[in-house]
Order: C-alpha cells, then sequence, then structure tokens
C-alpha cells in the first residue's frame, strides 16, 4: 500500500513540468484579457470584508479595534479554501478530452487547481502585509511584525495538506455524482459561518463557558469545536498576524484566549490524515475517469 | 530485445453508465428490453508490436479500436491481463483536446510536451522543430483561437511527431492538411519507421492503411481477426463486412448494443 503510493508520488513528482504547465496556464488565462488583472481578484474578498465589517461593528456591535484587519487575516485563508475546492470539484470534467486521449497521471489536475489559488492566497496576503504594516502598525502604534509571523509557512502549509486531501476527494466525487458540486458549495456556504472567520474564537468559548456543564465537559466541548482544522488554522492565522485583540459583546468585555499549539498540532496529524486519505482515495478511482467523464 | 509493445491476455470490459450517458432513443428503447450492464471490449487479446512496425487497427465501429489505442497508452488499466510498453509514448492529439485557444501557439506546444511526460527543458530543445514542421513560423505567437483547423491539425501532428517519442499512437486522425503536407506526414512516419519507431494507427481509411502501414490488423468484437500483410488483411476485412452486415441485420438488438459501445468508446 505504502509502496504504491510512493510509486504514485514519484510518478507525479516526473510530470512536475506539467503541474507548472497547468498552473501557468491557468493564471495566464485568467488574467490574460484584464488590464488590472490580479487586483480584480482582490476586489471580491475586500468588498465581502467591507460589507461584514459594517454589519458587525454597527449592527451586531461586536466591538474589536481594527477589526477588518482580524476579518482579513482569517477571511483571506478562507478564500483560498473555498475558492481551491470549488474550483478543484470541476477540474476533472473540464479535462475530459485530454483524459480520454492521453496519459498523464490524473493527480496533477486537482493539484494545479490548488496550487494556482495558492499563488492568489499568497499575492493577496503580501497586500495583506502592506496593508497591516502601513495601517496598523505604522499609524497606530509603530511595532512591528509579531514574531509569530514566522508561523505563517507552517499553518498555509497545514492548510494546503488539508485543501490537496478535500480537493482529492471532491473532484473524484463530482466525476461520479454531479450533485457533488451543489452539496460543496451548500456545505461551504455552512461552513463560512461555523468557522471563526466573522467573529474570532473566543466568542465560541465564551459561549460555551455559560453553559451549565463542570469544567471539563466545558472544555471537551471547545477542543471538540477546534477538531475542524480550518477553525483551528482560520484562529492561529489570526493570533499569528496580529496582537491578541481587546474586543467586548455589546459592551462585555471577552477575555482572549492564546494560540493552542497543542490543538495546532493536533490539527496538524489530521491535515496529514485528510491529504493521505484524500490521495489514496483519488488514485483508487482514477482509473475509471476516462470511462465516466 | 523487448518488443516495443506487448499484450498478453488482455481484455477490457466497460461498465455501462445509464443515466449519463444514455441517448434518448436508447433510453425508450431500453425501456422495452433490459440492457447489457457490461460491455466487453476486448477479448483476452495477445498482440506484440516491435520496434520499428507501423501497425495499422482497422475494424468497424465498435470493434474496440480505440479501446485497444487506449489499453496501450495506458488510458484505460486493462480488466485482465498484462500490457507491457517499452519507450515513450506519444499521442496524436485532436485540436480539441490538446489546446486551449487563449493561449499562443508556443504556449501550447510547451503545455502539450507537458502533457506527454516531457520536461520544459526537453521541449525548448525541440520547440524550433516542432514549429519548422507544422509550417507556423509567422503565427506561433498568435493565440490558438485564431488558426485554422488545417493549422491546428498540422500543429498537433508536429508535436506528436516532432517530440521524438518512440512509440506514436494516432486514432483517425491522419487526414491532416492539405496533399503537400500530407506527403510530408507519410514521410516522417516512414522516417520514423526507419530509426525503428514504432506507430500504431486506427483507421477508417483503408489507403492509409495501405500506404503507411507495415502490419495491419482487424478487430472485430474485441479479437483480432485477422494478423498479417496490409493487402491479405485488408481483403479480408472487406470480404468479411459484407458477410457480417447482413448477420448483424439480422441480429435483434444490434442497434441497441451499437449505440452502448459507441459512447462507451
Amino acid at each position: 500500500m505504502a509502496r504504491i503510493m510512493v510509486d504514485q508520488l514519484r510518478e507525479l513528482i516526473a510530470y512536475k513540468d506539467l503541474l507548472k504547465q497547468l498552473v501557468v496556464r491557468d493564471l495566464k488565462v485568467r488574467y490574460k484579457n484584464s488590464v488590472l488583472g490580479f487586483f480584480w481578484s482582490l476586489l471580491n474578498p475586500l468588498v465581502r470584508v467591507a460589507t461584514i465589517t459594517i454589519v458587525i461593528k454597527y449592527v451586531m456591535r461586536l466591538d474589536i479595534p481594527n477589526y477588518s484587519a482580524y476579518l482579513l487575516a482569517a477571511y483571506l485563508p478562507w478564500v483560498f479554501f473555498q475558492t481551491a475546492l470549488l474550483d478543484s470539484s470541476q477540474v476533472i470534467i473540464h479535462h475530459r478530452d485530454l483524459l480520454r486521449k492521453v496519459y498523464f497521471p490524473r493527480e496533477v489536475l486537482p493539484l494545479s487547481a490548488v496550487v494556482s489559488n495558492l499563488v492568489h492566497f499568497i499575492l493577496a496576503l503580501l497586500v495583506f502585509f502592506a496593508y497591516l504594516i502601513i495601517y496598523i502598525h505604522l499609524i497606530l502604534n509603530g511595532s512591528g511584525l509579531l514574531i509569530t509571523t514566522l508561523l505563517l509557512p507552517v499553518l498555509i502549509g497545514m492548510q494546503c495538506l488539508l485543501i490537496v486531501g478535500l480537493t482529492y476527494i471532491v473532484s473524484c466525487l463530482n466525476v461520479f455524482y454531479e450533485d457533488t458540486k451543489y452539496i460543496l458549495s451548500v456545505l461551504l456556504d455552512v461552513f463560512f459561518y461555523l468557522t471563526p472567520i466573522m467573529y474570532p474564537a473566543e466568542l465560541v468559548y465564551s459561549r460555551i463557558a455559560n453553559l451549565h456543564l463542570p469544567e471539563v465537559y466545558r472544555m471537551l466541548l471547545y477542543k471538540l469545536y477546534l477538531l475542524n482544522p480550518m477553525n483551528v488554522i482560520a484562529d492561529a492565522y489570526r493570533k499569528a498576524l496580529l496582537p491578541p485583540a481587546q474586543f467586548s459583546l455589546r459592551g462585555i468585555p471577552i477575555k482572549s484566549l492564546p494560540l493552542d499549539y497543542g490543538m495546532l498540532a493536533i490539527a496538524a496529524v489530521i491535515c496529514v490524515m485528510v491529504a493521505i486519505g484524500g490521495y489514496a482515495f483519488f488514485n483508487s478511482r482514477k482509473w475509471v475517469f476516462p470511462e465516466r467523464v | 530485445m523487448r518488443p516495443a509493445i506487448s499484450l498478453t491476455n488482455v481484455s477490457k470490459v466497460f461498465d455501462i453508465v445509464r443515466e449519463k450517458q444514455i441517448s434518448l432513443k436508447a433510453a425508450v428503447l431500453s425501456f422495452r428490453r433490459p440492457q447489457p450492464q457490461k460491455l466487453v471490449a476486448l477479448q483476452k487479446l495477445d498482440l506484440v508490436v516491435n520496434h520499428g512496425e507501423a501497425l495499422a487497427v482497422i475494424g468497424r465501429n465498435g470493434s474496440g479500436k480505440s479501446t485497444l489505442l487506449g489499453v496501450i497508452g495506458r488510458i484505460y488499466k486493462p480488466t485482465t491481463g498484462k500490457v507491457e510498453v517499452d519507450g515513450r509514448i506519444a499521442t496524436l492529439l485532436d485540436p480539441g483536446a490538446g489546446f486551449h485557444p487563449d493561449l499562443t501557439g508556443r504556449e501550447n506546444i510547451f503545455f502539450n510536451g507537458a502533457i506527454m511526460g516531457l520536461t520544459t527543458a526537453q521541449v525548448r530543445n525541440c520547440i524550433d522543430d516542432v514549429i519548422e514542421f507544422a509550417e507556423l513560423n509567422n503565427f506561433i505567437d498568435a493565440p490558438v483561437k485564431t488558426y485554422s483547423s488545417g493549422m491546428l491539425l498540422r500543429l498537433g501532428f508536429s508535436i506528436a511527431v516532432q517530440t521524438n517519442p518512440d512509440i506514436l499512437l494516432i486514432d483517425e486522425a491522419l487526414a491532416v492538411g492539405d496533399a503537400a503536407f500530407q506527403e510530408k506526414c507519410y514521410e516522417r512516419i516512414d522516417s520514423f519507421k526507419r530509426m525503428g519507431k514504432t506507430i500504431v494507427f486506427v483507421t477508417h481509411d483503408l489507403e492509409a492503411a495501405r500506404s503507411v502501414a507495415s502490419r495491419v490488423i482487424w478487430l472485430d468484437k474485441g479479437k483480432v481477426c485477422a494478423d498479417g500483410e496490409p493487402e491479405t488483411v485488408i481483403a479480408a476485412y472487406l470480404a468479411g463486412i459484407l458477410d457480417q452486415e447482413h448477420t448483424a441485420r439480422e441480429k435483434q438488438g444490434f442497434h441497441v448494443a451499437r449505440d452502448n459501445e459507441n459512447s462507451a468508446e
């Protein structure tokens, strides 16, 4: 089993130039006919962020100074997660003519969707850093970037593993059941609200803390919530990039929690397992694709 | 020396997926008669193709020709049996499959090369030959969507042959461009054979089979009916096809079965 997977990985590496070509092609085609190119892809999240900021601050009255920065730190990774999954759900179907004519490791296709979205994500992060340095650090308090910013590659790596595993599952299922893409978009919509993106994870914690349960159960419940690796990752992005938020809900201050490295480690293990499992799932079915697409 | 291609006891059975690929006509017909669940495209096929051979595969629609090519080209995993291939395979892609309309000819060459397992450096080494052979010097940096269908075919053929594969697979696409270019293609295929490279092509064009192939096999219902000298096999095929026409017509359910075969191809 492990031997087969190693061989498959080796073949995948032999085709790394195909991956590069697919990514380059994707990026070129996406931006070929627009002058502003990359900035169009930033516009959508920025408008979303502005809207959410207004709703949360002025309608829901969750008070966090520089809320938009806290939102962006978790929202940009979410956009990466979402678009990579949505793109890859279609990627096998889009290449059906090729699949039926020529052999190449099929695993390259979902991977290319992830990598080209990763490129976007990193570009968006660079813009975010520029904003962070200029707005938050220079104007407001003059401090530099946090040391925990060094965690960023780890978080991106974890997120990539999670996304790769899920895209393998989704892109494969979509070949057999075209309902997959609809179910996926509904699930992504639901999880956007369940994941601590618009609100800090502490809010969930404070809700659980108010439950009439023994302390052990309350802690357990919160850990359970953090078993979803995307919850941990979204929260960790925020905590790694920004100083602890001083926030309050309808005037009641809420204690901010430090980054939970234990849960982060567990999430990393889950991400690796999802990646391996998704890859194996995809490979066990990839030979049927040319007959089904 | 190992043969270029060797198939031992190879069968390929397709599961027929009803809901997706079924046509309305077939759906109505199947209402009356339950459909076959499995389609046997290749039946216990043994075939050895040596280096330097140009093998033409002929046969009726649904006889398993494309499946044979697919099994050789690793598109399908055979249901039983073993396929061994010695060397790098290139497939002549139809323009619809291999090219992205918004990218230039040059960009598409890199993409196609990568699909066939070449590295970017390897493509860079042969790209001038590809462009030269396709006679597209003036248009190579224009988007492929501006190309005529002849230009696309030329580019596709040129990528397949000029990237120096050991084995070339061609499915029904030898009629490339004008007479002059076609002549060039045949010459190229001849020099291919002389270099000890192998060509397997599926065709309905018996003329092409005569002029290009050094060996012809006739497939019928997934089995090799005849194998040998082009003239002999083509004659046998032509005689057989008339015979088959009669028996097939008499067989009930022929049309239903054929529709399925076509969609599975």
